[in-house]
């Protein structure tokens, strides 16, 4: 796919410029070479997939990063920024996804924080509340000055983060994914507001990954995928297709190796599971139905936020559902214990292997049996049978070829990260489940090690087991799974056969641009 | 009468102390180490007092002995202050050092001061700081403590410093996102408690009684006063009423022998015992709703973000 | 390094963790000396320098480095019978913080420990290792309270401990006084009876040990604190209870995936700690090393905080342990031998609570030492031990903390 930048513009069009800037972190290279361009008077959403880029970006213009390499311009001329400081001395202001609000201060003084008016040191809120109530009129955003953070609506939290930037006559807005705590109604209002910022002379940059949003309120968008610059498009001359091909591009082919298989009976039946969200009111999990059966992997696609890890945390356990039944091989295991699902028969290798699935300072063999250390085979009147445990690792060391410094007495923390992950691997499957529920099992990964664990979930399907698989990576999810349902906002908007779809159209399901209704499972 | 004169005194001690821990908990550092810094404060300003020499107008003597105290508290925090901020260590594990060291470092010195002898003694005049009002023997302390007090809630809900102090207890990162040094601010707040420790332990000690034996350090009052900061959940309005509460109960516990109390037959030590206790219930019932600084006790670290 | 099969002593580092508690020990030790000198400088009366450093040598710091072997036997014995509560202490809050739990309570527990088997001596006149039971089981009792409140309460175990201590304190003052004439209480020394006179069969026995040191405490206490370190360890390191208490403490959340309940193991953690100190205080007591004063309530035990110092030194490990007591009872027992026309004892307690203070940041020496040391995997371990194993809780309860960007690890969100 060509590149379509935007061409021949005298640079004083641009309030602000990125230009060539690339940033590393340890491992993974989160911005490559990207250049930005913003005009005044814009509304320029950033778009792209989780790993894209996009937040890493606007916090080098934020300062909250440095870039390694590139330069920042505003109005022709290069600017340092090198702490938020800078960026508002720059104009720059920024509403983050998750907000910078200091729960239990009111409104007022979230907003003058920083930036107090004082007289000898002595706070002079009426001074603040005065321009607060100006700009308040004067955008249209509604506030209440004096209530305290912790009692408000998102909505007007989000308001609130807005103020901060007003109130320090920021010029350049940027919004990092905005919409995600907000409900319809409310989203319209700040799209309604983003214009009015528009129309008196503000810049505005939004991140998001949801097409219509920006088919809505955007002049151009610029779109990233995997930390590289993708191009820039003229809102009006796009389509919600065409964006969405650029979001996620060509799936990269190698091909996993799959006989087709004939689902047996139902293990995993989720029925009306709901789930409430830690950070807002809204839901995480909004009565979700679906199921998986024997002998074949269900993909639960979309994009990291939409629910996928409140959903698995209530299968597992980890966390509660507040509505909802889970049964597993027809057994009901709504209630049931953590322990108890293992035991069951569900294994989990979790998306977070340093949070959930490891404790980094036991040995190999100690995190190998973590699972299954109380069964009489590796325990004799609570005393551990040092021998039989050596004899398991070492087995499964060697049956999944994971690699370490010392073998079975290896500090788990000195492991690189692809021997970590099969060591979860080879633990998840080695206790035979007959429901394995795998969570972005090969991220950050090389191509050998995510060969291989692709291997391992066909190897399992093939014997008769169920997989339910969560995938950000749309190329996992097409060649891995046999069936895929994508996930937004909480909710199952479509189910797919991979040979029937294309990566394009479940880039649109996953963006919101689409969404089917029914019942979740064929057959 | 004696309850009323204890009371009195122990609540202003109470209170100055709690004050001073909640200044560093709003910033978001742990401080258990307030009865070291009030051992050592409470040195100094003893020291201070006996080495004056007996000219010294009274408002001298108070001046300079209590600026010490205050001084001597501000010196031994910042040991607490290096340790959790800069090196990010544990701060229990500090605090519980700090309050080690002081007692045993108090008892050397005083030693030492004693030419030494086996006393860990001091004796001083402490008639500058007592003075009759109606009967009621008072001492300066509490004009101190109320003064302080005042200037406590003004400095914390009223001033910028205060707003950006408390701002960084609860959220440092959104702190240092409107450009906040929290480093700084955790450093003023440990600071600040080691000022306020350091007169509590003076004030403790000096108007009581003429002569102190170190060995004791503050007995506890430091606790004591953690317990009061809890209680009146980090809010100076409330904690002048909980270390009213507090005092009250102690001084019963010293006169539970020698008046009216003696009609109960309660053994003194009832008396300690309830704070402690109605301490544990309060927490008990609020556990969920207590307001301790969201981010107390987890050291800050910039590139964590 | 060859690791054993099954066991590792923290986390694949205990040679830099050696290494860190040497040299929080050595610098302990200087800052003792200098103290010592500066101490002597006051007194000098104009001296020179030679005579300020011999002072400071020769009545104070040569007693501190020998310890009780300065005047064999008998303060050998001193500081062998010193050395047995002390270890006790020490596991207690060693093995607490095994668990990620700090327990500050020690003291407390102790002081019930203590009561504990008073009571079953004098009241009850059990044999002693009745007594022992006796102080182990209300020692177990005062530390269950702390977990419960924290298991169940989400109270920060430090507050809660630190207010029972008080709460023990004053109650067993008060019910051992007994307004005077208490069952226990010997008005004419203002102390609790003494065991050895009156209740010889509830003194521990000391098997000839008290001959060879020439000194009455000296009995097999010692012992009995050596075999429950060697408990300890095996429990910590051998059985399946070990394994998911460190697994608590390493990663909780690691533990809930695992399906270990966290509730039950923080309960059963202090309790399992409170017996630890109240056995302590058992030994203690009824070894008739000292009787306790019930008038006396303005301190706890110091010996319930001096196991802070010996569980840090010994980075929790419980044999190692007995090694950080016997270190500490070391210098203590010098300390008191030292001139005290100079050198007030209290210097010892000044090393101590230096060693803790250094302890709080001795991640800092290990991590200086593994950059040196050419360990194999050191700059991976390097890198990632930012945290200190085990964690220990803030004070504000785990639910109201929001998640900073969920779980989905590092470097997500690009």
């Amino acid at each position: 796919m060509g590149e379509k930048g935007v061409i021949g513009l005298a640079d004083a069009e641009y309030i602000i410029e990125m230009l060539n800037i690339t940033k590393e972190f340890p491992g993974v290279k989160a911005n490559d070479n990207i250049t930005l361009q913003l005009k005044k008077g814009e509304i320029h959403a950033l778009l792209g997939e989780n790993g894209a880029g996009k937040s890493t970006l606007m916090s080098v213009l934020f300062g909250l990063y440095q870039a390694d390499e590139g330069i920042i311009k505003k109005n022709g001329e290069v600017v340092k920024i090198s702490n938020p400081n800078d960026a508002n001395e720059q104009n720059i202001g920024m509403v983050h996804q998750h907000f910078m609000l200091v729960e239990c201060f009111s409104v007022l003084d979230n907003i003058i924080l920083g930036v107090e008016p004082t007289k000898l040191g002595m706070l002079q809120e009426n001074e603040g509340r005065q321009k607060v109530v100006e700009l308040s009129n004067k955008y249209g955003l509604h506030v209440e000055p004096d209530a305290l953070i912790e009692d408000i609506s998102v909505g007007m939290q989000q308001r609130v983060e807005i103020l901060k930037m007003l109130y320090r006559d920021n010029e350049i807005l940027i919004f990092d994914e905005p919409t995600a705590v907000l409900t319809p109604q409310e989203i319209q209002e700040l799209m309604e507001i983003m214009r009015n910022f528009t129309r008196e002379g503000k810049s505005i940059l939004f991140i998001t990954h949801k097409l219509q949003e920006i088919m809505d309120v955007s002049d151009r968008v610029t779109v990233l995928r995997r930390g590289k610059y993708i191009g820039t498009v003229n809102t009006a001359e796009t389509t919600v297709e065409e964006l969405s091909s650029m979001m996620v591009g060509r799936p990269v082919s190698f091909l996993v190796e799959k006989s087709d298989r004939k689902p047996g009976e139902i293990i995993l039946d989720v029925d009306g599971v709901t789930v409430s969200s830690r950070l807002h009111k809204n839901n995480a999990v909004k009565n979700v139905s679906f199921n998986v059966r024997q002998g074949e992997i269900v993909c639960l696609a979309g994009i990291e936020g939409n629910g996928q890890d409140e959903l698995v945390y209530a299968l597992t356990g980890l966390e509660k559902q507040s509505a909802g039944n889970i049964t597993l091989c027809g057994q009901d295991i709504s209630k049931a214990s953590i322990r108890d699902r293992s035991i069951d028969g569900m294994s989990h290798i979790p998306a977070d292997r340093h949070k959930f699935g490891l404790i980094l300072d036991y040995t190999l063999e100690q995190n190998l049996v973590l699972e299954c250390y109380w069964e009489p085979e590796f325990q004799k009147r609570g005393f551990i049978r040092f021998d039989a445990v050596r004899e398991y690792s070492d087995k499964l060391i060697e049956q999944y070829d994971v690699r370490s410094g010392q073998g079975s007495a290896t500090i788990v923390r000195s492991m690189s990260g692809g021997n970590q992950q099969k060591a979860i691997v080879a633990r998840e499957i080695d206790k035979d489940p007959e429901l394995l529920v795998a969570v972005q099992p090969t991220r950050g990964l090389d191509v050998g090690a995510i060969e291989y664990i692709h291997k391992q979930l066909v190897a399992q399907r093939d014997q008769g087991k169920a997989v339910l698989l969560v995938s950000l990576e749309l190329d996992e999810v097409m060649n891995v799974s046999d069936r895929i349902l994508v996930m937004y906002e909480g909710e199952i908007v479509g189910e797919f056969e991979p040979k029937k779809t294309t990566v394009d159209e479940l880039g649109l399901y996953m963006a919101g641009a689409k969404r089917d209704n029914g019942r979740r499972d064929l057959t | 009468m004696l309850l009323a004169k204890y009371t009195l005194l122990y609540s202003v001690v109470l209170m100055l102390v709690a004050l001073g821990g909640a200044f560093t908990e709003h910033s978001g550092v742990i401080n258990i180490a307030l009865e070291g810094t009030m051992t050592i404060g409470g040195l100094v300003g003893v020291l201070a007092l006996v080495v004056l020499p007996p000219e010294t107008s009274a408002f001298m003597i108070i001046l300079v002995s209590v600026l010490a105290a205050g001084l001597a508290g501000i010196v031994y925090t910042s040991l607490l202050a290096f340790a959790s901020v800069n090196l990010k260590a544990d701060q229990t594990i500090g605090g519980t050092a700090l309050n080690l060291l002081a007692t045993a470092l108090a008892v050397v010195i005083v030693r030492r001061f004693n030419s030494g002898t086996q006393s860990a003694k001091l004796t001083y005049n402490n008639e500058p700081f007592l003075f009759n009002i109606g009967g009621l023997t008072v001492n300066i302390f509490l004009f101190i403590g109320i003064a302080l007090l005042i200037i406590a809630i003004i400095v914390m809900y009223k001033t910028r410093f205060g707003l950006r102090l408390r701002a960084c207890g609860e959220h440092p990162q959104a702190a240092d996102s409107v450009g906040i040094n929290v480093y700084k601010m955790r450093w003023w707040g440990v600071l600040i408690s080691g000022f306020l420790g350091g007169i509590g332990g003076f004030a403790y000690i000096v108007p009581a009684v003429q002569t102190w034996n170190f060995e004791v350090g503050v007995a506890g009052m430091g606790f004591l006063a953690l317990a009061v900061m809890i209680f009146g959940q980090w809010k100076p309005g409330r904690i002048f009423f909980a270390a009213m509460f507090f005092a009250v109960f102690k001084s019963m516990a010293n006169i539970a022998d020698s008046t009216f109390l003696a009609a109960l037959e309660w053994p003194k030590e009832v008396y300690n015992m309830m704070p402690f206790i109605a301490s544990m219930i309060i927490l008990a019932f609020t556990s969920k709703k207590s307001r301790a600084p969201k981010a107390e006790g987890i050291p800050y670290d910039k590139s964590g973000r | 390094m060859k690791k054993k099969n099954g066991s590792s002593l923290l986390g694949g580092d205990w040679l830099a963790s050696i290494g860190a508690s040497f040299i929080s020990i050595i610098i302990g030790l200087l800052f003792g000396f200098l103290f010592l000198i500066v101490l002597s400088l006051i007194n000098s009366d104009g001296e020179g320098f030679r005579s300020i450093f011999s002072t400071a040598w020769k009545y104070g710091f040569k007693q501190i480095l020998m310890g009780g072997f300065y005047l064999p036997p008998i303060s050998l014995g001193q500081e062998i019978a010193a050395a047995a509560p002390l270890i006790l202490t020490g596991l207690s809050v060693g093995f607490a913080f095994k668990t990620g739990l700090f327990n500050i309570g020690a003291a407390g527990q102790y002081t019930l420990g203590a009561f504990g088997a008073l009571f079953c001596a004098i009241v009850l006149g059990l044999p002693w290792w009745a007594c022992l039971i006796g102080a182990t089981l209300f020692g177990a009792l005062w530390g269950a309270i702390p977990g419960i409140f924290k298991a169940y309460l989400n109270i920060h175990e430090v507050i809660t401990s630190i207010m029972f201590n008080w709460i023990g304190l004053y109650a067993v003052n008060t019910i051992m006084y007994g307004g005077g004439s208490g069952v226990m209480y010997d008005s004419s020394k203002t102390k609790v009876w003494d065991l050895r006179s009156l209740f010889p069969a509830s003194v521990i026995p000391n098997l000839g040990l008290a001959t060879f040191f020439k000194n009455r405490s000296t009995t097999i206490a010692i012992f009995l604190a050596i075999i429950i370190a060697i408990i300890i360890y095996i429990i910590i390191d051998k059985t399946t209870f070990g394994y998911e208490l460190k697994a608590c403490g390493y990663n909780k959340s690691a533990a809930r995936y695992a399906g270990i309940s966290e509730k039950k193991n923080i309960v059963l953690s202090m309790i399992i700690a409170g017996a630890l100190a109240g056995f302590g205080a058992g030994l203690y007591y009824l070894s008739g090393i000292a009787e306790w004063k019930p008038l006396d309530s303005t301190a706890l035990p110091a010996i319930g905080f001096n196991g802070i110092a010996v569980a840090l030194l010994a980075s929790s490990n419980p044999i190692g342990t007995i090694f950080s007591a016997l270190f500490i009872s070391h210098i203590t027992t010098g300390g008191s031998l030292m001139n005290s026309q100079y050198f007030p004892p209290e210097i010892a307690d000044i090393i101590s609570g230096i060693i803790i203070y250094l302890c709080a940041f001795s991640l800092l020496f290990k991590q200086l030492l593994m950059k040196r040391g050419s360990q194999r995997h050191s700059a991976e371990l390097l890198d990632s031990t930012l945290k200190e194993p085990p964690h220990i809780d803030s004070l504000v309860p785990e639910s109201d903390i929001p998640e900073s960007g969920e779980a989905s690890g590092k470097g997500d969100d690009y």
